[in-house]
């Protein structure tokens, strides 16, 4: 076997290509860059076949989202309003802070009554904190919830939920400094609550992405 | 009413790359057909997606070879034009004949 079959493309980037590609092209898009990349590697050498990688899955992976948008352009559109109407359903109910304050007082009032101040202040931390962690645990969920209805194509489907959702909170801080600079504390708390929720939407989708990939690739199946 | 459906630029370049390739195309082949003789360097991505936009129009038509231990065990998926697509292409190239008759720009400036 020659040896340039060992040697692998960078990981990174040969994770993305994975993660990004389609159902449909699941075996052909990685299948004819690791084929080039392994030519490259007898031909030119390890470094410049890993460049030449490098820059190929940076131009493909692009335009794997707008493949994977081609293809089922309806499903795609249907999942993500549908995982929209959750968040905003999630963001604009209290239920997540009802839960968690229901939770707190219920230790405060029958397990540890506050004295001090500092008991006080601890609490207030963990009740923000609490409710800073329910609402990226719930984001978590939708991302998950998003991929797994977009079957194939879990990755355009949480990607473009997380940018939607990015747009709506870059233009809610827009108009929240245009018109009141908020206290620092506040913004710091906003800024991690919506920003982390974006990025654990595109995470289920790589959760569910990769459980299924596991899956696939224990029971091998043509497409 | 006559079809008006031409081919964009790239579109007509990798159905010319399928023809000229025949039975031997898949994205490493038609990749590398561009590249030898436009000189145009092309990412993986920008073929499968002018090839999916094809198939979709019903100008190329796909199957899956099998899987082979230089490409991690994945399958290639071969292309071929359709004679839809054919029909594309030449209704493309009449039209592009059709517009460079009797100028000269391309003989002065080749």
């Amino acid at each position: 076997m020659p040896r340039t079959s060992l040697i692998r493309p960078p990981i990174i980037a040969a994770w993305l290509v994975d993660l990004l590609t389609p159902y449909e092209q699941a075996e052909s898009i990685p299948g004819d860059l690791l084929e080039e990349f392994s030519d490259l590697v007898s031909k030119s050498g390890v470094a410049i076949a890993r460049r030449w990688y490098w820059r190929q899955s940076v131009k493909t992976i692009g335009l794997l989202i707008g493949i994977g948008f081609c293809v089922a352009p309806w499903s795609i559109v249907g999942t993500v309003l549908g995982g929209y109407l959750l968040l905003a359903f999630g963001a604009s109910r209290s239920w997540v802070e009802d839960a968690i304050v229901g939770v707190i007082q219920f230790r405060r009032h029958h397990v540890t009554p506050y004295y001090s101040n500092l008991e006080m202040e601890n609490y207030v931390f963990w009740l923000n904190a609490s409710i800073l962690i329910g609402h990226l645990l719930m984001s978590l969920l939708i991302g998950c919830i998003v991929a797994a209805v977009a079957k194939g194509r879990e990755m355009v489907a949480t990607v473009t939920l997380g940018f939607i959702w990015t747009a709506i909170v870059v233009k809610a801080i827009l108009v929240l400094v245009t018109r009141h600079w908020p206290e620092q504390a506040f913004l710091l708390h906003f800024l991690v609550d919506q920003f982390g929720s974006s990025g654990l939407i595109v995470m289920g989708g790589v959760i569910v992405r990769e459980s299924r990939s596991a899956i696939s690739r224990r029971r091998p199946s043509r497409v | 009413m006559p079809n008006r459906d031409y081919l964009g630029e790239f579109e007509h370049i990798v159905i010319l790359a399928l023809l000229r390739l025949g039975d031997r195309a898949y994205g490493v082949t038609i990749r590398q057909e561009i590249e030898a003789r436009i000189s145009r360097e092309v990412s993986i991505g920008a073929i499968y997606a002018t090839l999916n936009r094809l198939e979709v129009k019903g100008y190329v038509k796909s199957e899956l070879g099998d899987p082979t231990p230089e490409r991690g065990g994945r399958s290639k998926r071969f292309f071929r034009v359709s004679a839809k697509g054919m029909a594309a292409v030449n209704r493309t190239h009449r039209a592009l004949q059709r517009m460079t008759s009797g100028l000269d720009v391309i003989e002065r400036y080749s």
